[in-house]
């Protein structure tokens, strides 16, 4: 059962050392700030502990290097060797263009494709597909990364991420009773 | 021309059968019979493959054999997902070589029709030998239509008959009766198709000797029909399959089986088939096996069903297929093409559920697919199908995870139901990430990292509790009531991981600066409690699904292990 365990434990390590960082740069901040930073520690904690191996934490990664305030925490947290390997997996991000286009190649395939259906099912279906459809979208739109991303693997991502959200959650309402107990000692 | 190619195919697999076959059947074979893990076989691939060795090999006269192996597979009930993959290999073996179909691609979209009609024709027989030995794709695939498929009291004395063969070749495949049942309905009844013309050729010499003089009337009677005939044949009642590909090729190594045809004969027979143009690949083998002409039709050759439908004929005389093989299989091929490598990878995942199949997945380029009966076998269609099987597997798994949501089925309601719990996971980590900067003016965290080393010793103690690690709860106490100098100076009852970073800590505390001393020994006391059933909490639920976690890029075969 470390299996468990190590996962929460590596996730508090990197975010423990991200939040050092941030406290020992900046002096003051506001509570906006420090929950931002608590945040964005937290998220590329988790996302690292992934070392990229999963296209949200690829995604979450790279989209908290894009302010170069961000970047050295970032960094830091990740690792030299992990952030070259996440620049690197960056580069499949165009790749997604090209699944984005192949989709939109495939609709456009599928509307001249002539199901028969029987009427009355037609309509059954098509709210079906509807809702789904619309649903798949705003999941997309959770998880990080997700836009470009076919149903199949954002189902998985969703997996991933969820597991890593729980761990999060987790970790960090610990730290948070444990700190309101030593602050109430 | 097909049937030229068939014919080499015949000789070809009659040799190679025998090599690939036992390798791959049988591995499939033990997996492949155990009707659970057919449904959660995505790939039908294992089976197409091993359909397609039996049939080389069955060049003796497994054919019986093959019909005592179809009907088993085609009970089970999970043919839905196997029927996705046998499509899509149907089409990318159709056009290649198919010495069983199980090469890659082509026949596998043959299959998936040949399934179809297999599953139809098989159900009964499977139900009557209960042999189970079917591959696992075929039942998966098959089981749908099979279950329609009405049983005769002749095949059903047929496949009891062949369900103990134990001549020749077919004994062999037979045993491990998962995947060579695909490939025996197809070695006996196989004679007289094409595509699985390898399956046919030890179809024919298994026991269709008697078939093969029918099969020779039927292939040219039949000109039109299906593999689906041959199921009926098999089912002799049946051949509700006629439209189903796959029914036919049930039926068909069904009778081919049950009449003993000769391997010789049904070659020829077979040879004629392949003109004939029985879609279904021989790589599609993997369905029912019974039916090489469904397996034919599904190839990527369009060859008509008639070819197909004779040989099935050959032992009902049943020619009622219409060919609309030949049309499902040009596009099942094409599907074929498109899906495989997508979906090859996510199977390969599955595949560790199977077991001895996943041998074979990594291998296959393409998912073999059989159609399910009374659905379409458009390439398309197919094609879709895989990808919609894969995607409730998967959907399964987020049941799992998100509370709440096992009485839920159909996407929409599950997918609104993933919705909110990632909304409600990231506003829950909003909410904390704010609690914890009120809580820190400064982001301070050097009681942090203190608080952090009770957080890991807190997880040790449940954890140990769940057999973690015997030695965390032993050092549990003592860390508290030892002297704060103590607790720094290293547990050594905690895990290796909690130590390193407990020590990680440690050490960036004492560069931070001490002062944490004093409150060590009481806040123990009282996180502990606190925190304690916040782990074991957090453990319960996390615990099952850390592991999953962990093992998140893992292929999903192993989350379902865990799960």
């Amino acid at each position: 059962m470390g299996a468990p365990t190590s996962l929460k434990q590596k996730f508090l390590k990197k975010w423990i050392m991200g939040l050092q960082i941030c406290g020992s740069s900046k002096k003051e901040m506001g509570i906006l700030e420090r929950k931002k930073a608590i945040k964005l520690a937290a998220d590329v904690a988790m996302a690292s502990t992934r070392t990229a191996t999963t296209c949200w934490s690829r995604a979450l990664i790279a989209n908290a290097s894009k302010c170069d305030e961000n970047k050295m925490l970032v960094e830091h947290i990740m690792g030299s060797s992990q952030s070259e390997r996440l620049s690197v997996k960056s580069a499949c991000m165009g790749c997604n263009k090209r699944i984005r286009s192949k989709k939109i190649l495939g609709r456009s395939k599928s509307i001249s494709r002539v199901k028969k259906i029987a009427p009355q099912k037609i309509l059954a279906n098509s709210i079906a597909k509807r809702l789904v459809k619309k649903r798949t979208q705003v999941l997309k739109s959770l998880v990080p990364g997700g836009e470009s991303m076919d149903e199949f693997s954002l189902i998985e991502e969703t997996l991933d991420y969820i597991l890593s959200l729980r761990t999060q959650v987790s970790v960090m309402r610990r730290l948070a009773n444990a700190t309101e107990h030593s602050n109430r000692k | 021309m097909d049937m030229g190619d068939e014919d080499k195919f015949e000789v070809d697999k009659r040799s190679e059968d025998s090599l690939n076959y036992h390798s791959s059947d049988w591995r499939f074979g033990g997996a492949n019979l155990n009707n659970t893990s057919m449904g959660s076989i995505p790939m039908g691939i294992p089976m197409t493959v091993c359909k397609g060795d039996l049939i080389g090999s069955s060049s003796c006269s497994s054919a019986t054999m093959v019909d005592s192996f179809c009907p088993t597979p085609w009970d089970h009930p999970t043919n839905s997902q196997n029927l996705g993959f046998c499509d899509i290999n149907v089409q990318n073996n159709a056009s290649s070589s198919n010495t069983l179909g199980i090469r890659k691609g082509g026949p596998g979209a043959l299959r998936a029709s040949g399934v179809k009609s297999l599953d139809i024709g098989w159900n009964s027989t499977s139900s009557m030998l209960k042999g189970g030995l079917f591959l696992p794709n075929v039942p998966g695939v098959l089981p749908q239509s099979l279950s329609q498929f009405p049983a005769d009291s002749g095949f059903i004395e047929r496949a009891a008959r062949f369900s103990c063969f134990g001549s020749g070749t077919f004994s062999d495949m037979v045993s491990p009766f998962s995947i060579p049942e695909s490939m025996s309905p197809y070695s006996s009844s196989g004679v007289a198709m094409q595509v699985p013309q390898e399956v046919f050729v030890g179809n024919g010499s298994k026991s269709m000797s008697g078939g093969q003089s029918q099969k020779n009337e039927l292939n040219i009677a039949e000109a039109s029909k299906d593999v689906t005939l041959t199921v009926e044949r098999g089912a002799t009642e049946g051949s509700p399959l006629k439209n189903e590909r796959k029914n036919e090729s049930f039926v068909r190594s069904h009778d081919e089986a049950k009449q003993g045809v000769d391997v010789s004969g049904n070659e020829s027979d077979e040879a004629e088939f392949s003109g004939s143009g029985d879609q279904e690949e021989p790589s599609m083998l993997e369905g029912t096996g019974g039916e090489p002409s469904s397996v034919k039709g599904l190839g990527s050759k369009k060859r008509k069903r008639s070819c197909q439908d004779t040989e099935i004929d050959q032992v009902k005389g049943a020619p009622q297929q219409p060919c609309e093989a030949p049309k499902d299989n040009s596009e099942i091929q094409q599907k074929g093409d498109q899906n495989p490598t997508s979906t090859t990878n996510k199977t390969t995942g599955k595949h560790g559920k199977q077991g001895s199949q996943s041998s074979d997945p990594p291998k296959e380029e393409y998912i073999h697919v059989r159609a399910r009966r009374g659905q379409a076998t458009n390439s398309h269609s197919l094609a879709e199908r895989v990808r919609r099987e894969k995607i409730s597997e998967r959907m399964k798994f987020l049941q799992d995870l998100v509370p709440g949501c096992s009485k839920v089925t159909g996407k929409a309601v599950m997918l609104d139901e993933i919705i909110n719990y990632v909304q409600s996971l990231q506003r829950q980590v909003e909410f904390l990430s704010m609690k914890l900067a009120t809580v820190n003016p400064r982001l301070d965290f050097n009681i942090e990292g203190l608080l952090a080393k009770d957080i890991l010793q807190s997880r040790a103690g449940p954890s140990s509790a769940l057999g973690f690690s015997p030695d965390m709860t032993m050092a549990f106490p003592p860390l508290h009531q030892s002297q704060p100098g103590l607790i720094q100076g290293g547990l050594p009852g905690m895990g290796n991981s909690s130590n390193a970073l407990r020590r990680t800590i440690n050490s960036q505390l004492t560069a931070m600066g001490g002062g944490y001393k004093e409150p060590t020994p009481q806040l123990p006391n009282v996180w502990e409690d606190e925190l304690h059933n916040v782990v074991q909490m957090s453990f319960g639920n996390n615990a099952p699904h850390n592991s999953q976690e962990l093992n998140g890029s893992l292929p999903p075969g192993h989350m379902k292990v865990e799960l």
